[in-house]
């Protein structure tokens, strides 16, 4: 049963990275979170990006990045629907759509809604209820919050300098055999692997 | 144009759902080599785009104005190095915290790296100038290099074309098949939930 379970997921994987290049251009993400912080500085500074004829993209901006490439951020900023940023917009509302067709998913929550009820009513506590909440839910403690924020930023710090994320560097980049894609992957996992170990090993130290 | 943003993005989130990436735990146990499920899945759609591509082109289906290859200069590395920091710690990627977002179970974290790479993304707006000016993007600047052939664009390695991306991409298939598809038993598991 375990055999074959990620094959299907994985096919549907490859197959939205293909759709991308085949009808528009190579899935990347890092790029909105640019043209985000652009829009969230221009609240500041609304001279901060502005038309501009002679440039490529007919905008510049007064910040050195966004007016790079012939103000091509520059004028996302200014115009921020458009594909690059609803294709990102868009990736969680795949998930939501999954998630809620999920049905292994909600037999789980079934599953878990009947065994508190009995719970309830033995007031027994039952070791399959933590397994099951377990199988839900994501661990979380509150200090998680603070290492996702860390880890936000430090992964779209690293992203920008790197020109890319791991959907647009590794997996577009890959695809298309850019060198830049395979040394970035190669960085990035020779790195987070033996971190995530150090990790593990912390906690079993507890 | 946006009908196929919200169509290709929906269904990257889709996908993303399905191989569990929006599950920091899960990409987590990828890391720590508990769970080798999502990295087969991702060797095996890296794999199996890159023939789907190679056939397209051979089929003369394939527009090459679509490619789009990244520079290879010195911050590739530096900056890889700094999101793998991101990737160990939170267990997420920009990608997957955008799925994590449109789930139930992680969408807290997802909603915190957003704010994170969000101050990432501004405080590298910021100091974009001083980086430049420390040389990194000119050193080891390859341009956009690819392995293989595949447009006038790009100088490539080899003066094999679109086959290459054949070869590669059916050898990441294969590799993907042949990893065990292992997964450490949950009550070890249980004991390393941080």
């Amino acid at each position: 049963m375990k055999e074959k379970t990620w094959l299907f997921p994985a096919i549907l994987l490859g197959l939205s990275f293909f759709f991308a290049v085949l009808w528009v251009k190579p899935i990347g993400v890092s790029t909105q979170f640019s043209v985000a912080a652009g829009m969230a500085q221009r609240v500041f500074k609304p001279t901060l990006v502005y038309e501009d004829a002679e440039s490529k993209s007919g905008y510049a901006s007064t910040n050195a990045y966004l007016n790079k490439s012939g103000g091509k951020l520059a004028k996302a900023v200014a115009h921020p629907l458009n594909y690059g940023m609803v294709f990102v917009l868009a990736i969680p509302l795949g998930v939501f759509l999954g998630s809620s067709l999920d049905s292994k998913r909600r037999e789980r929550k079934q599953e878990l809604a009947k065994f508190k009820q009995a719970a309830k009513e033995d007031k027994l506590a039952r070791k399959s209820d933590a397994e099951i909440i377990n199988q839900l839910n994501e661990p979380i403690n509150h200090s998680a919050y603070g290492l996702s924020f860390l880890a936000g930023l430090l992964l779209i710090f690293g992203a920008r300098l790197a020109g890319g994320c791991t959907s647009g560097h590794m997996m577009s980049g890959i695809m298309q055999s850019s060198i830049s894609g395979y040394i970035f992957a190669l960085v990035v996992f020779g790195l987070a692997i033996p971190l995530a170990f150090l990790r593990a090993r912390k906690n079993y130290k507890q | 144009m946006l009908i196929k943003a919200i169509i290709l993005g929906g269904f990257f989130g889709f996908a993303l759902y399905q191989v569990g990436a929006h599950l920091p735990s899960k990409i987590e146990g990828m890391l720590r080599l508990e769970d080798f499920s999502l990295m087969k899945s991702i060797l095996f759609a890296i794999g199996l785009s890159s023939v789907l591509l190679a056939l397209a082109q051979m089929l003369g289906i394939f527009n090459l104005a679509h490619l789009s290859v990244k520079n290879m200069h010195l911050g590739v590395i530096v900056g890889g190095l700094i999101f793998a920091l991101g990737f160990a710690l939170g267990g997420t990627c920009p990608g997957t915290c955008m799925a994590a977002l449109g789930s139930r179970q992680s969408w807290q974290k997802g909603l915190f790296a957003l704010l994170g790479g969000l101050c990432g993304a501004v405080l590298f707006n910021l100091s974009y100038g001083a980086i430049a000016k420390t040389g990194i993007f000119t050193a080891l600047d390859w341009g956009k290099l690819t392995l293989f052939k595949l447009s006038e664009d790009y100088p490539s390695v080899l003066g094999l074309g679109f086959s290459g991306l054949l070869i590669t991409g059916l050898l990441m298939m294969g590799i993907a098949f042949i990893l065990p598809d292992y997964r450490l038993p949950k009550a070890l598991r249980e004991s390393q939930k941080n």
